[in-house]
């Protein structure tokens, strides 16, 4: 499931490979429909109900033996994954949106768009959550505590490039965090969802640099998509600035 | 808004409970139950759907070489695009251009007929002289250019988003669909800047406050499909019952739940048929 995902800012010559394989003719037929499409995802979304092994996957919000707070597996796992990210993205624009010179640092129009955006995350967050609590309540993902280097809310240019990194960080994960879904339901949710945060990504970018909106760090020169990264390339980086030590091994994978 | 409702469909869905015998039995009425959560979220008759793949490939081809036509003829009226946007909107055409190469390879490959290239007409007049202009001036004219511009990628990003679980079969073109969700949204957040920097109510993202972009009423169905349903807060969990979403919410300290950004979070789908229904106004 690893094929072509690349870090941000890696060759370009992957993408330059084809992103497409020759559908076969017979596989038009057999899936031709969405109910055949839609059918398959709810059948391996619900495998594990008649499979008597169960390879031993971690719960959301365990520990696991070296201490790290797991994510967990499966569905659950991208749920936690997303809310890891949403908590962090919301914390950082919270206190952006409480700066008291706020306005005067960032200019009046960007401050208040900054609050819109602080309002985005912290519903994304609060959304998670609830769906969490309602879908696998037990294994929610704790409360965790962000850090930032020193002076990050200091000045208009480490403010924006801070949020620029996280929301370029979170488009990516939901990005390669697609494929790892396997109830259409949620996947329509991070659908919906990721298209903000690009908007978010496109719109501190053009303040950073007007017409870097989709730059071909963001858009892959070659093909025309965005930029995608598995969970374990997000969390390297989200680790900077997480204290609690997160594990995202399992997510997406199905006992 | 049809989030929770959503939810609702996977807490009941039979699959997250029936034995596998029973699935198979149940599995027509479960795909059925799961399908309107991608497709329907603004129609509930398209819940009965009959897009197949090849559907969802010929639309998304479509899609992209309308959308190719209308920044090549824009950038070829050299006194239309201000000279400093120019690469923003050779970036963007560029970016479908490599869409259009990707689903003609797809339909290519998989051996089905190649859909003929549409005479593509941004009057609104369907290449006939007589029916009325429904864009006046989007060729020529700037602004006019921009609002017909943000229109189209909302509804590219809402169509990706809706015909990802149409091919879902295959690995890369899906991951590819789910990523051009991305760039489409992109695309339309900059167009949306671009018209904000000149005076437009608009936000990056869709929102309540953003001014109704005034179209003909026969043009009214773009608009539905750009944006239609996105300041919608009510939800239905089941036909006439609401989903209490500002309670929902508010017990996890979210205080400001009357507030358009929750709708703004969240961007919304598109039916296939109201996406249908809206490029066939061009061609």
């Amino acid at each position: 499931m690893s094929d072509n995902l690349q870090p941000r800012g890696s060759d370009d010559a992957t993408f330059a490979q084809p992103l497409y394989t020759p559908i076969k003719r017979r596989s038009f037929f057999m899936y031709a429909g969405a109910t055949a499409g839609a059918s398959a995802l709810v059948l391996a979304g619900c495998s594990k109900d008649s499979d008597p092994v169960k390879p031993n996957l971690p719960t959301g919000n365990s520990t696991t033996a070296d201490g790290s707070i797991s994510l967990g597996s499966g569905d659950v796992g991208v749920l936690n994954y997303a809310y890891a990210l949403e908590q962090l993205e919301a914390d950082f624009y919270s206190k952006v949106a409480a700066l008291s010179n706020g306005a005067s640092l960032l200019g009046a129009t960007e401050f208040a768009y900054f609050q819109q955006v602080a309002k985005h995350e912290a519903i994304h967050r609060d959304f998670f959550k609830a769906a969490l609590t309602r879908d696998a309540a037990g294994q929610v993902l704790r409360n965790l505590t962000p850090k930032y280097p020193a002076g990050t809310f200091d000045s208009k240019t480490t403010i924006l490039a801070t949020a620029k990194a996280f929301e370029d960080l979170g488009v990516a994960a939901y990005n390669g965090a697609g494929k790892l879904i396997k109830t259409p339901a949620y996947l329509v949710i991070a659908g919906q969802i990721v298209s903000v945060e690009a908007r978010h990504a496109a719109y501190i970018r053009d303040l950073i640099t007007p017409g870097s909106f989709a730059a071909d760090d963001q858009v892959a020169a070659a093909s025309g998509l965005d930029m995608a990264m598995t969970p374990k390339e997000v969390l390297n980086t989200a680790q900077n600035f997480i204290t609690e030590k997160l594990s995202g091994d399992s997510i997406g994978v199905n006992a | 808004m049809k989030l929770m409702s959503i939810l609702d469909h996977v807490a009941s869905a039979p699959a997250a409970a029936a034995p596998r015998r029973a699935l198979f039995q149940q599995l027509g009425r479960a795909a059925v139950a799961a399908l309107p959560l991608g497709l329907g979220a603004a129609l509930p008759a398209a819940a009965e759907t009959k897009d197949t793949s090849l559907d969802a490939l010929t639309q998304l081809l479509l899609l992209e070489r309308l959308v190719s036509a209308f920044y090549t003829r824009a950038l070829a009226n050299t006194s239309l695009i201000p000279a400093a946007q120019v690469p923003d909107f050779q970036r963007i055409l560029r970016h479908q251009t490599q869409h259009v190469a990707l689903f003609t390879q797809a339909l290519q490959d998989s051996g089905a007929i190649m859909p003929a290239m549409p005479t593509f007409d941004f009057s609104g007049q369907r290449n006939v002289p007589g029916n009325p202009v429904l864009f006046p001036n989007v060729l020529t004219a700037y602004d006019d250019f921009l609002a017909l511009a943000q229109q189209l990628e909302d509804l590219s990003a809402r169509l990706y988003r809706s015909q990802v679980f149409n091919i879902s079969y295959d690995p890369k073109l899906y991951k590819a669909a789910l990523s051009i969700v991305a760039v489409e949204a992109e695309h339309s957040a900059h167009v949306r800047t671009l018209r904000r920097n000149r005076g437009v109510a608009v936000k990056s993202w869709p929102s309540a406050t953003d001014a109704a972009i005034a179209r003909p009423a026969a043009a009214q169905v773009l608009a539905t499909a750009a944006t239609g349903g996105e300041d919608n807060l009510a939800q239905e969990q089941q036909a006439g019952v609401l989903v209490p979403f500002a309670s929902l919410l508010s017990v996890l300290r979210l205080t400001f739940v009357s507030d358009p950004s929750v709708a703004e979070a969240f961007d919304e789908p598109v039916s296939t048929a109201v996406a249908q229904a809206a490029l066939s106004l061009f061609y």
